[in-house]
């Protein structure tokens, strides 16, 4: 088998906690309410983490044929 | 009891085989599993950071989901992300067991990762879910069809295991090479 290109769930755990992280800083700043916010828009990070197991699975296979 | 008179020219007997050397195994998948009991600590044991926010967070959102009233299908999900996280704990200490010792992990393994499924319904999952929160499509009247999701999942895993058989099949069936 052959390694895997990066690591879905870290590409996404990492870009949900930069998200996050931003969110509650405008809600500190009271530009945003994160709640309402997170209660949205969560299952993108579904959506991101699917998408990137695809590309990943995508990358792997592409290379082990070249 | 007659005892034999040693020969010098014979060999000496032949010793007992040694022992291998003692390795001490990097994980423990009993700690490992015990640790899971709260949900992800079993994979920052193993070293799978992500992973242990990943089962955290399901684990802790779905019950929040069930006490906000969406009992379909975060109910169900609480419990499988439990057992699945203290599975995953115990499978996660043995594969790095077997990559400390040189060792493949185990092909099931291989061929989930291999598939496009998993991915793929994660990426519809969300889609689906973050549509109906922003109220493009309402799930709720989509309940009653939830059955003909044990359906899929059903004719996936028979799919999956026939491909199995098949390749297994193959394998038994192949010259060997010399």
């Amino acid at each position: 088998m052959s390694r895997p290109a990066f690591s879905p769930e870290g590409v996404t755990l990492g870009v949900c906690l930069v998200a996050l992280g931003v969110l509650w800083t405008l809600s500190n700043l009271g530009r945003v309410e994160i709640l309402p916010v997170v209660r949205t828009w969560w299952p993108l990070s579904l959506a991101l983490w699917g998408v990137l197991e695809l590309a990943e699975l995508w990358i792997r296979r592409s290379s082990g044929r070249s | 009891m007659s005892s034999q008179p040693l020969d010098p020219h014979s060999p000496p007997p032949a010793l007992p085989p040694a022992a291998g050397p003692y390795v001490r195994l990097p994980k423990s998948p009993g700690l490992a599993a015990f640790l899971s009991l709260f949900p992800g600590l079993g994979q920052v044991y193993n070293g799978q950071i992500a992973r242990a926010f990943v089962f955290f967070f399901a684990w802790v959102g779905s019950i929040y989901l069930t006490s906000t009233g969406h009992e379909f299908p975060f109910a169900f999900m609480i419990p499988f992300v439990y057992l699945y996280n203290l599975i995953d704990a115990w499978k996660g200490a043995n594969a790095a067991n077997t990559r400390f010792l040189g060792g493949r992990t185990e092909p099931e393994e291989d061929a989930g990762v291999e598939s496009p499924v998993w991915g793929a319904s994660l990426a519809l999952f969300g889609v689906l879910i973050l549509f109906n929160n922003l109220g493009w499509l309402d799930l709720d009247r989509l309940a009653r069809w939830w059955p003909l999701l044990l359906i899929a999942v059903g004719a996936y895993f028979v799919y999956a295991s026939v491909q199995q058989k098949k390749k297994a099949g193959e394998t038994e069936n192949e010259p060997p090479r010399l």
